[in-house]
């Protein structure tokens, strides 16, 4: 029996709801889709708050969102909020208050959450999708408040910046700078392409990017309509080839030069928009034009997905209603080996301390309890434990965990990286922080505390096992046997470094799981 | 956009000279529902009915557009029409035709009506002088008992002010004198009361019968009612008035804005038209003229029974059946739903495919049993529907507040302004609302005209939606009387769209792309100058193209201009415009391809259908919208496609069938004038007939068969 469900996005200048029908014949199907306008963003962004009558909106809002639910019988619904809401101070109260006076709980999404609800809703459309990324590609995802460029590097994301430089954001400059529609296309280039000259000279230095992938509100619609593309001469062969919404890059670049963007009227019919959202079209238009220059883009697709079928595709992926061919865990770990290289990182000892930590996580599995998710942070503590020491060698820890907080990987909660960010800063501390009252663990849960621990008591043994760095242990196998972790080597060098300085280690591992490890050379030493 | 192409020998299509003016072609179609009055070929009680219709519409005609070229002429507004007309030219050319207009109809009525009732057994007697002894002492205790007590005699004096004339109420004036012969002579008024009918049948005298308008009576007995004074003379007159009615909405914004902020000066309730009895007393009505301060172009000087609309109740007086019409057939079943299980399930019957209805002909009935049923079943999730003017008692109304009872979300749009119908629309609103349902009142500025209807029903396979398109209103009154077509189908694209639509009426953003739906303001007027431009186009590049379309209203000035151009450029159009039509046929140079016919028949024809040839694979649209500026772009319109071959047989029939019309409908001449369609040789044709006799014929041929295959009709041409 198929299930109805709906997506709320709380964003920062719309909230939007989509209604879909998970599991009948056609996997997702969208029922309706809904937007009512409200600007939070530029109250959120200026004064730092959400007031009264913005909540008191929102509600409104969302209480005609719950008759539109009743009209499709929907069972089952899931809202999110954006930067407006997350960036306001008195968040809290605001979540606060809309469910007290809606019964919606607003879940509060980190950037790369939502941005990664984005890329999967991108990576949905499979067979087109794995076409744009076999040549370099990029993922332009334009918000309110911001855009996120994420680079792709031979099928896979290796890195992704924040640009603060949304379409709100831009508009409310050049609102401030009272920067008329004649104006507004020389005059919005240039603060974009301020912003995006720092962005290009650190992250794409010489590079091209044939394809780049657009995620927004505003340009994508268009993108979408072949018949006005036909109609401003912005179809061509390759949009013939390719499916919906793609077009060739020097033809929009062509358009957003010549588009005569005070003529209002004229522009609004024919691009078949609303006037209200004219500037924003622009602006939007603006933003891909200027990335599309500086990485040397061929051809544009705008998907046309949005939050909301984030949202939904990943309940429908739940469900097993859908499956999405792309493998999110590896651009994961190419993210972080991407970042690794950044700071110069010792690769294969990275590799080495992977594999350690995994041998100890597979064998203690019927002790920590933790699953294949945990499995994979662990993984990218080891890639990144020693990303620190570019900053300074004697806070290893600190240094590292600024890095890791300071960086967005796609595809990981932001609780994700903080686990990852402990566990490693955890690896250099004399001992070990437990204690809940520590500034960093304060913020945690019970749940992301204790996996700090038991990641962080892993990484000690491992990193342990190559204190010397050169590599002795390589190949071990571990056993668990009785309240013993029995590390097995078969080494010829001589590991009496590891075995000393092994025992500090392993008190804190036996302190956290009640299991003592201990190193068996099985050629006697 | 418009191509600018180097045109050497073609005209300016938009000069004025090649438009006709609204009012004036207004005053057309009114000339044509008379000419039906006079038509022979018609029964007595239809010409009577004609003619009554003729007065109804020149009533609102006068409350609303020549209140309105009054009001412009008060605010100096100088924009000249789609003709280069000025406010002022305008009226005084209206005044001119009015009054030949109401000329004609009174001797429509004396010379031709009057006589016919004679001949036929029913006298109408003129003044109360006509009565006999019996006759006066009947009318006189029907007087005394009933009339009498509901009247409001008033005198006017220097202590009592002249009274208010109520707005389009008979009454009757006299000039009286104190019977002490004291003081001077001295004004007095009486309202006909409303409330007592207006035509009184006297005992027959042998098998003639006998009529007598109440106002006779009431003259009869004036001296009743101002006891102290001797009757010098009274006389029957009326007023028009451009009081309590807004501004009209087909004038243009910045009119709009101009009367707004000369509101105060606009004299409310200020009296444009005088219909007085032609036999009236030069006194009395100087007395009237003088207090109402009208000018002497907006006295009409009626030679007759001044206010004609009480023809309507000698229709429904009994027993006169045989002269009526009875050649026209409607409200047969519609064939894919003709038997009673069919209607039992109309849901399962539109899941086998589209149905596509021409009402009245085939009945309304299914439309109304639609709404009963998705109140009724328990899978319905929701129910949404616009509603423009609906019917007294309302069965669909009724199963709307059933629906929300039971716990659906039902959702529906009133639109409050429909005209003359405010009051009753938020009563029933009101209603609706008491009931649970979600009652939205539409977006500001804009009336919400389209109808549609959007059911959301839970099925096995998931949800399913039915859409009901039409070009009429959800009236099961009018239904029986108006020509509409209507579409049931539950295609997932037209689901989609009705989503969107009821959405964008609830004030959320609009979609991003419309499937098959093409809405007003936003995109029908662009969509409409582009199909034209399309013919233009093919015809240019030496393809088939052709335009037939068929509406009640035709004045949007691009879309006349589009389709000279269209003209020009060889284009062959045929169009069917019921009333105003700004456009001119067959000018040599400018639209020598185009005829216009209109039709004014037994039924009122109120469908939009509209065909485009398109190289040769025809495209059909229905629409609630004509070729207005108020419908394309100040309502919500919605234009439909329709899409299934057989579909779009059944409407070029349609459009075939009226266009061989020779009974009923009028060509529209290059001078202007309306001629009656001759049939020269060939048979006559009427088209509403055929449609009648063809439904009626559809129901035979199917029988008690479970065939749906529809027979294609041949077309007529």
């Amino acid at each position: 029996m198929s299930e109805i469900c709906a997506a709320i996005d709380v964003g920062s200048y719309e909230i939007s709801m989509k209604v879909v029908e998970i599991g009948g014949k056609k996997g997702v199907r969208e029922l309706d889709h809904v937007k009512r306008r409200i600007d939070l963003g530029s109250e959120s962004y200026a004064s730092g708050k959400l007031g009264t009558g913005h909540i008191t909106e929102i509600c409104h809002i969302l209480n005609d969102f719950r008759q539109v639910m009743k009209t499709w019988g929907v069972t089952r619904f899931r809202a999110c909020g954006t930067s407006a809401l997350r960036e306001s101070s008195n968040s809290s109260v605001v979540l606060e208050q809309i469910e007290k006076r809606t019964g919606i709980r607003v879940e509060l999404l980190s950037n790369s959450e939502q941005r990664f609800l984005d890329y999967k809703a991108v990576a949905l459309k499979n067979e087109e999708f794995e076409r744009i990324i076999e040549k370099p590609s990029a993922i332009v995802d334009i918000g309110g408040g911001s855009v996120q460029i994420s680079l792709f590097d031979r099928n896979k994301l290796v890195t992704s910046q924040n640009l603060r430089m949304g379409v709100l954001r831009l508009r409310e400059s050049i609102n401030r700078m009272g920067i008329g529609l004649k104006k507004l296309n020389p005059m919005t280039c240039e603060l974009i392409r301020a912003q995006l000259s720092v962005f290009s000279r650190m992250y794409l230095k010489d590079r091209e990017f044939p394809n780049i992938i657009i995620v927004d509100d505003y340009i994508a619609p268009i993108l979408q309509k072949k018949k006005i593309l036909g109609e401003i001469g912005l179809l061509s062969e390759t949009s013939e080839k390719y499916p919906r919404g793609v077009v060739s890059a020097s033809n929009l670049i062509r358009f957003m030069d010549s588009v005569p963007t005070e003529a209002q009227g004229a522009n609004c019919d024919r691009l078949g928009i609303s006037y209200d959202n004219l500037t924003l079209v622009y602006i939007s238009g603006l933003i891909i034009k200027c990335i599309a220059e500086v990485m040397k883009t061929e051809t544009i697709w705008a998907p046309g997905v949005t939050l909301c079928d984030g949202i939904i595709y990943e309940y429908a992926e739940k469900r097993d209603v859908l499956s999405v061919r792309h493998d999110f865990e590896e651009d994961i770990i190419a993210s972080a080996y991407h970042l690794s290289s950044r700071y110069k990182g010792n690769r294969r000892r990275s590799e080495l301390i992977g594999e350690l930590s995994l041998g100890i996580f597979d064998a203690m599995a019927s002790i920590h309890g933790l699953g294949e998710r945990e499995k994979l942070l662990l993984q990218i503590a080891a890639i990144l434990h020693d990303c620190g020491k570019y900053i300074s060698m004697m806070n290893l820890g600190d240094s590292s965990y600024a890095i890791i907080m300071a960086t967005e990987i796609i595809g990981l909660s932001h609780k994700e990286r903080q686990i990852i960010a402990g566990s490693v800063r955890g690896i250099y501390a004399a001992v070990p922080e437990y204690d809940r009252k520590e500034a960093a663990n304060a913020l945690l849960d019970e749940y992301a505390r204790m996996t700090i621990l038991k990641l962080t008591a892993i990484l000690r043994v491992a990193s342990g096992l190559d204190r010397s760095h050169l590599k002795k242990l390589k190949g071990a196998a571990f056993s668990l046997k009785d309240d013993k972790l029995v590390i097995s080597t078969d080494t010829a060098a001589d590991i009496t470094l590891e075995k000393k300085l092994f025992s500090t280690r392993a008190e804190f591992f036996e302190e956290i799981f009640g299991i003592r490890p201990v190193i068996r050379n099985q050629r006697g030493g | 956009m418009a191509k600018k192409e180097k045109k050497t020998n073609v005209p300016d299509l938009r000069n004025p000279a090649y438009y006709e003016n609204r009012e004036l072609s207004w005053i057309a179609f009114d000339e044509r529902c008379l000419h039906e009055a006079r038509n022979e070929d018609n029964p007595l009680m239809e010409r009577l009915k004609f003619l009554s219709i003729t007065a109804s519409n020149l009533d609102e005609f006068f409350m609303v557009r020549v209140a309105s070229l009054k009001d412009m002429v008060d605010a100096e507004y100088k924009k000249r029409d789609i003709a280069g007309l000025t406010a002022s030219e305008q009226l005084e050319r209206v005044e001119t035709k009015l009054h030949q207009f109401v000329d004609e109809q009174y001797a429509t009525w004396n010379k031709m009506l009057l006589p016919l009732l004679t001949e036929n057994g029913i006298e109408v007697i003129r003044s109360a002088r006509e009565l006999t002894e019996e006759d006066e002492a009947f009318v006189d205790r029907y007087f005394d008992e009933f009339i009498y007590p509901v009247l409001t005699p008033m005198a006017v004096d220097s202590s009592r002010p002249f009274p208010l004339i109520r707005n389009m109420t008979l009454n009757i004036g006299a000039l009286v004198t104190k019977k002490d012969g004291s003081g001077e002579t001295e004004f007095a008024t009486v309202q006909v009361p409303g409330g007592i009918g207006r035509v009184f049948e006297l005992p027959p005298e042998g098998d003639r019968r006998r009529l007598v308008l109440l106002e006779e009576i009431i003259l009869r007995n004036m001296p009743k009612l101002f006891m102290n004074y001797d009757i010098v003379c009274a006389a029957t007159y009326r007023v028009g008035r451009n009081a309590d009615l807004s501004i009209d909405e087909d004038e243009a914004e910045d009119l709009l804005k101009e009367i707004e902020k000369q509101l105060k000066m606009r004299q409310w309730g200020r009296a444009i038209r005088l219909e007085v009895d032609r036999d009236i007393d030069g006194r009395l009505l100087s007395h009237i003229r003088g207090e109402l301060a009208v000018e002497e172009h907006e006295i009409y000087r009626i030679d007759g029974p001044l206010d004609l609309t009480f023809l309507m109740k000698y229709y429904s007086l009994s027993g006169l059946d045989s002269l009526k019409e009875h050649r026209y057939v409607s409200k047969q079943p519609v064939p894919a739903l003709s038997r009673e299980e069919d209607l039992r399930d109309i849901f399962a019957k539109i899941r086998e495919g589209d149905i596509l209805m021409h009402h009245p002909y085939e009945t309304f009935d299914p439309v109304v049993r639609f709404v009963e049923q998705a109140a009724a079943d328990d899978d319905v999730l929701a129910i949404k529907q616009t509603l423009y003017r609906v019917s007294g008692n309302s069965p669909i109304i009724a199963a709307l507040a059933r629906a929300a009872e039971r716990g659906k979300q039902v959702s529906v749009l009133v639109e409050l302004k429909a005209r003359f119908d405010e009051e009753h629309n938020i009563v029933w609103a009101k209603m609706l609302e008491q009931a649970g349902c979600h009652v939205i009142y539409g977006l500001v500025g804009l009336k919400t005209h389209c109808k549609i209807t959007l059911v959301v029903r839970r099925e096995e396979d998931g949800i399913r939606r039915y859409v009901h398109l039409a070009t009429g209103n959800y009236n099961d009154s009018t239904a029986k009387l108006y020509t509409d077509i209507g579409l049931f189908t539950c295609e997932e694209d037209y689901g989609e769209d009705a989503t969107a639509v009821f959405n964008m009426l609830s004030g959320y953003s609009e979609p991003v792309v419309w499937n098959k739906l093409c809405l007003a303001p936003l995109w029908l007027k662009t969509r409409i100058l582009t199909l034209i431009r399309r013919e233009t186009d093919n015809a240019r590049a030496g393809l088939p193209a052709r335009i037939i379309a068929k509406m009640n209203s035709l004045c949007h000035e691009d879309v006349i201009a589009a389709l000279y151009e269209a003209s020009c450029a060889g284009v062959k159009i045929d169009l069917i415009v019921r009333g105003i039509c700004c456009l001119k046929a067959g000018v040599p140079g400018v639209s020598e391809n185009i005829t216009v016919r209109s039709i004014v028949g037994n039924f009122l024809e109120h469908s939009r259908i509209f065909c485009f040839e398109n190289a040769g694979n025809p495209e059909y649209f229905c629409s609630s919208a004509d070729w207005m500026p108020r419908n394309l772009e100040r309502r919500v319109e919605i234009m439909f496609p329709v899409e299934k071959e057989q579909q779009k047989q059944k409407l070029r029939h349609i459009l075939d069938t009226e266009l061989a019309d020779t009974e009923k409908a009028h060509l529209l001449q290059a001078d202007g004038r309306y001629v009656p369609a001759m049939n020269g040789d060939g048979p006559a044709v009427n088209s509403q007939k055929i449609f009648g006799d063809e439904a009626e014929q559809a129901v035979k041929h199917r029988g008690g068969s479970d065939s749906r295959v529809f027979e294609p009709r041949t077309a007529i041409e």
